[in-house]
């Protein structure tokens, strides 16, 4: 076994030993404190290519595509719980991806946080949120997964919450910790159902692993009492963790409001990784999600998969259209693009979703940073109307920006996202269960376009409105992070270009951005043949065929429509104000409306979910108060009354009992004491009595003997 | 037997023959001029030489002889020679609590009185024939009634000593009458004798005689008057708060030890084969159950009317009669095991009663009364005799670890024992038990008025005698010791009792 594999736990380890370190710390040991989880991040880096480097060039099937090292955890009886992490492709692309994109929002956070009193506590969170993920990554046993995935819950809470001063902010962590929570309830019960059912919870264990052909079989062949096979159970009910960590439908409701965090925390939890994590999951699980299925027939898991992510990446892409918060268009964006690899790891299997989600993790990353770039240019300003013309001001962030927002767009040939997203739109488009998901991800693909072009439009061209924020208005979403940042510069200021620093990782991950799609284009998939462990093969008549052409034709086509619309509507006349209404809100108010208002989900659940619970809670508090409290209260005074007569008893019959003995004895006392009345004669007559009383005694009592 | 051989036997009782006869004669002649103060020293000096002479001759004495040939007249061996000798360290501690004391100018004859009433006890130790133990017991009584009145100036004294005279008189004459009706029955004195006529007539006759139950009645009413027990106790309570304090001592204990064990030797010697039941509901005419209504009645009597006193005399006094009855236990019992257990019992007591009366007697010096109201704030005025006090109380009461706990523990366990299968005297133990808790109450009745009450205005200080002091701090020392170490006295009794193979 390779030394890597054996050591692969340092990956979250050497971050986690940071997190601690960095707790320990003053308030003060700034420098240390980025050093350490900086460093720590290089090692784990490092380390993470060691371990690539280890999975290049192995075939699938054969004895290391994948290595594994288990251990036990606990034993109990006969059962026990096995630990244990894998060295597989997937693991190591993750786990570069993780470490690297990490690494480079650990580099811009020094510079963006760098007025923070807290600077040293964020750089704790960053690191313990770090090694958690990586945790995620390297987890070859669906407990120690569970265990990282709650840390990442937890990490997120806390980095949310960061400013925890901001009600809002507060609001969020609560929000996101507790909406993420419920699909972790799912997971749980599916972790639970998946020991029962497999007696294991390792993925991988030489053949006796939960996700193994034996388990698989096994669980396919198990029917639950509503029909369905329990592969088929546990697999939906693994994927309930997925949609609430990947903000899928009908659990997105948290990402967006998880803005309220640090702009990297942003970048790098709610767009590049952990929100990548549900993701990663269900790529982890695949072969349980996909048990039971055959070559034309796709299992109720992946349908399910599909069609959430399918709706999901239509449905934020349409909310993002109407938002006005630079870094909520982005959140929405995140939503869908999640969607899309949802419907990537259904509709075409592992590498087609794990490809989008590398590529995503970069140019989302860049995208969010980069907004981060422009709000601290902008004064902590959120609100693209208030924006404008900032190319001027900023052009390396304007630079990266693009490059970002073309990724994310699709637009052909050169940036990473067309590649990866043409790959799903493919795979949906030879779905043989619907077509339903290609023309939803036509559709979204066509609004990501939009919005995109319609965000930079109000952020980088036509002049800056930022001067005339006369009353300070300041939208919900814009608050200011009070007290993080003194506000050196006024309202009125000119904005000004981030120092290097920031602006470094915004050129590094641009150059990825556009790299990255170059390694899994269908004429060289390498990145596919890699994590297939297939043999890779240099074609370029693979672009011709099988539609493969007609289809990269009508999605360029899609794109350009959305960025020509988009164009059309926000770039041929830049908003001249910030007051003015939208251009789109001019045409279609009510949709407009409906739009901003994020399809009042959130109103929904208010309304449902959380009135019921209040409403419940109320219910409970009645029982709790009146009925169970009346029982304890009932007992309490029942124990109180018996007190009471027990003291009574006491008291009365024998304290009072035992008086009167007392007296009973003293006045026999004093009664006896009167023989003794001084007078001898007396006396002496006493004796004679005795002597005849005792005689007659003793000859009454004589027996023949 | 030569003279020469009987006087070796009777050297302790000549020594304070001598010693009574120097005590006077040294007073009379030398020291009648000079101050009460040092004719007490020097006459107490002389009295203690003597007795110091008398109980290291009994130590070292090896002699064991029954004169004259078997007959009781004169029986001395281990276990007697003890008892004297517990007698005699007794009566060297009532000499030292009178050498302060102001009830006499008359301090040779008061001397000579205290040592002819030890010889008295000397010799009923001794004896095991009745006429022997009949003018023992006259000597040492009518000794204790001169002591009793020697307070001439307190007319109390006097009356307290002629209650005792008469009633200690009539007891006498029942005694006599007793045992001449003994001696009639069995024609013989001597104990053993006794109990084998008694024996081979109630073999024959398969009853017991009436006229064998009367004088059975009548000798118990003279031991009882001795050892104050219901109903013959009736002169106690007024003799002990009468008499001179030492005097009140020397009757509490050294005579009590003294009747105790000549009580028990008749019982189990004299008696033996007429012992009856006292068992519960097993009823059965004998001397057991004699004793047993005795016992009963002390208990119950001494312990209630003790409790309604307020003369701490007086309270000693009924203390004392229920202490009695306890004592009266291990007779009843009548097994090997428990008189060592009553000769341990009777000897606590007797240092107990002893440090008790020294107590008194401060007080009673500087409050002019023994009333409880005397006692009130005792330890703020002296707070070593105070803890004397509550040594020797809470030793009476029986309370751990002091020699009062372990003698009753030890009595009424022996007593239980000695008819393990029926526990034929649960009932009375029990009862035993049950009284020593109340008898916990008067003696902390005592203690409270010590260490809760406030003192009186007067007095701040109580003056302790040295002597006093330190023959009561000796006391106490003693009580603890014994409490702690039981064995120390216990082996020496059972051993001594082996030796002299009875």
């Amino acid at each position: 076994m390779p030394w890597i594999v054996h050591n692969l736990w340092l990956i979250p380890g050497l971050p986690l030993l940071a997190a601690a370190i960095t707790a320990l710390c003053k308030q003060r040991s700034r420098t240390l404190s980025a050093s350490l989880a900086i460093g720590a991040m290089v090692l784990a880096f490092g380390l993470a290519c060691v371990a690539f480097l280890q999975t290049l060039n192995k075939p699938a099937g054969s004895e290391t595509f994948r290595e594994v090292f288990n251990f036990t955890w606990l034993q109990f009886g006969t059962a026990s719980v096995q630990l244990g992490w894998v060295l597989d492709p997937l693991t190591a692309v993750m786990a570069m991806m993780v470490t690297f994109v990490g690494l480079l929002i650990f580099i811009f956070s020094v510079g963006y946080m760098a007025h923070d009193e807290n600077f040293t506590r964020f750089f704790c969170f960053l690191s313990l949120f770090a090694g958690a993920m990586l945790g995620v990554v390297i987890a070859n046993s669906l407990l120690l997964l569970f265990i990282s995935w709650e840390l990442v819950g937890l990490t997120s809470y806390l980095l949310i919450g960061f400013w925890y001063h901001k009600p809002s902010a507060a609001a969020a962590a609560k929000k996101a910790f507790i909406t993420t929570r419920v699909g972790d309830i799912g997971l749980f019960i599916g972790m639970l159902w998946l020991y029962g059912a497999s007696g294991t919870l390792l993925f991988y264990d030489g053949g006796n692993g939960c996700l193994e052909t034996g388990a698989l079989a096994k669980m396919v062949a198990m029917t639950t009492s509503v029909g369905m096979a329990a592969s088929t159970a546990i697999g939906l009910l693994i994927f309930c963790g997925a949609v609430g960590k990947s903000g899928q439908v009908p659990l997105h409701v948290w990402l967006p409001d998880a803005m309220e965090g640090p702009t990297p925390v942003s970048a790098l939890i709610h767009a590049a990784t952990m929100v990548a994590a549900g993701v990663f999951l269900v790529a982890r699980v695949y072969p349980l999600m996909s048990a039971g299925g055959a070559a034309d027939v796709v299992p109720a898991t992946l349908q399910v998969v599909t069609w959430v992510g399918a709706i999901t990446a239509v449905f934020a892409a349409c909310i993002a259209v109407a938002q006005n918060d630079i870094k909520r268009i982005l959140a929405y964006s995140t939503v869908s693009q999640l969607g899309y690899m949802m419907m990537g790891l259904g509709v075409g299997g592992v590498v087609v979703g794990m490809f989008h989600l590398i590529t995503h993790a970069f140019f989302k990353a860049l995208l969010f940073l980069g907004s981060g770039s422009v709000i601290h240019g902008c004064h902590e300003e959120q609100d693209i109307r208030r924006m404008g013309g900032l190319r001027k001001y900023m052009p390396v962030t304007f630079a990266t920006y693009a490059v970002g927002m073309l990724a994310l767009c699709g637009v052909p040939l050169f940036f990473s996202g067309f590649w990866s997203k043409d790959e799903i739109l493919h795979a949906a488009h030879g779905w043989p269960a619907s077509h339903g998901p290609f023309y939803l991800g036509a559709a979204g693909a066509l609004l990501t376009a939009f919005y995109m072009t319609r965000q930079v439009c109000y952020v980088f061209l036509g002049s800056y409105r930022g001067s005339v924020r006369g009353s300070a208005a300041v939208t919900s979403h814009g608050a200011h992070p009070a007290g993080s940042h003194p506000s050196l510069h006024a309202g009125g200021q000119v904005p000004h270009e981030s120092p290097p620093v920031m602006t470094w990782p915004l050129v590094i991950l641009a150059f990825f951005a556009v790299v990255l799609g170059f390694v899994g284009t269908p004429a060289w998939p390498w990145f596919q043949s890699y994590l297939g462990g297939e043999k890779l093969e240099f074609d370029f008549a693979k672009l011709t065929e099988g539609g493969v052409l007609f289809l990269m034709l009508l999605s360029a086509l899609i794109v350009f429509a959305g960025i020509g619309l988009g164009w059309w509507l926000y770039g041929r006349q830049p908003a001249a104000s910030a007051e003015g209404p939208d251009a789109l809100e001019r045409i279609r108010p009510d949709i407009f409306g409906l739009l901003r208002g994020k399809f009042y989900v959130d109103e929904l659940y208010e309304a449902t979910v959380i009135y019921f619970n209040a409403w419940w809670a109320g219910v409970c508090d009645f029982f709790d108060r009146w009925v169970w409290g009346g029982a304890v209260r009932a007992v309490s005074y029942l124990a109180l009354g018996l007190s009471w007569l027990d003291r009574a008893l006491d008291e009365y019959v024998v304290n009072l009992g035992f008086d009167q003995v007392c007296l009973g004895l003293r006045r026999d006392g004093g009664w006896m004491s009167l023989v003794q009345n001084g007078q001898v004669q007396r006396y002496l007559s006493i004796i004679g009595l005795a002597l005849t009383v005792l005689v007659l005694l003793l000859i009454w009592g004589i027996k023949p003997s | 037997m030569s003279y020469l051989e009987l006087f070796k036997l009777v050297v302790p009782e000549t020594i304070l023959v001598v010693a009574v006869l120097v005590v006077l004669a040294v007073d009379l002649l030398v020291m009648r001029e000079q101050p009460v103060r040092y004719r007490l020293l020097l006459g107490g000096a002389i009295t203690c030489m003597g007795c110091v002479a008398a109980f290291l001759w009994l130590g070292g004495s090896q002699l064991q002889a029954n004169f004259p040939d078997g007959a009781g007249l004169l029986v001395v061996d281990p276990l007697t020679n003890l008892v004297k000798q517990v007698v005699l360290a007794l009566t060297v501690f009532t000499v030292v609590l009178s050498l302060d004391s102001h009830f006499t100018e008359h301090v040779g004859e008061y001397f000579a009185l205290l040592l002819l009433a030890t010889l008295g006890m000397m010799f009923l130790i001794s004896s095991e024939d009745v006429l022997m133990i009949f003018l023992s017991l006259e000597l040492l009584s009518l000794s204790l009634y001169i002591l009793t009145a020697f307070n001439k100036r307190n007319i109390r004294s006097a009356e307290a000593a002629l209650k005792y005279f008469l009633f200690g008189g009539m007891a006498a004459a029942f005694t006599l009458f007793g045992l001449s009706l003994l001696y009639g029955l069995t024609g013989a004195t001597n104990l053993h004798q006794i109990a084998d006529a008694l024996k081979g007539t109630a073999v024959k006759s398969h009853f017991i005689d009436p006229l064998l139950v009367l004088a059975l009645v009548m000798v118990v009413a003279g031991f009882g008057f001795k050892i104050a027990a219901v109903p013959f106790h009736l002169w106690a309570p007024d003799a002990y708060q009468g008499a001179p304090t030492p005097s009140a001592a020397l009757i509490a204990s050294g005579s009590k030890v003294a009747s105790f064990f000549i009580l028990a030797k008749v019982m189990m010697l004299g008696f033996a084969g007429v012992e009856g039941s006292g068992a519960w509901r097993n009823f059965a005419s004998g001397w057991v159950p004699l004793l047993t209504v005795v016992a009963l009645g002390s208990m119950v009597v001494g312990n209630l009317v003790a409790i309604v006193q307020s003369s701490v005399r007086r309270l000693l006094a009924y203390s004392a009669i229920a202490q009695g009855g306890y004592m009266l236990l291990a007779i009843i019992a009548h097994d090997p095991q428990t008189f060592p257990s009553l000769l341990y019992y009777v000897a606590t007591y007797g240092l107990t009663i002893v440090g008790a009366f020294g107590v008194v007697a401060v007080v009673e010096e500087n409050a002019g009364d023994d009333h409880l109201a005397a006692f009130a704030g005792l330890s703020r005025r002296s707070p070593v005799l105070s803890f004397c006090m509550l040594i020797f109380m809470l030793s009476l009461a029986g309370i751990p670890p002091l020699a009062g706990f372990f003698g009753k523990f030890y009595l009424f366990t022996t007593a239980l024992n000695a008819d393990p299968q029926h526990f034929g005297l649960l009932w009375l133990v029990l009862l035993a038990i049950g009284l020593s808790a109340v008898s916990l109450y008067y003696y902390l009745m005592v203690l409270k008025q010590i260490y809760v009450a406030e003192p009186a205005a007067h007095g701040p200080v109580v003056a302790v005698p040295f002597a006093s002091q330190v023959a009561l701090t000796l006391l106490a020392l003693g009580v603890v010791v014994l409490g702690c170490a039981p064995s120390l006295l216990l082996d020496t009794f059972q051993a001594a009792i082996r030796l002299a193979g009875s």
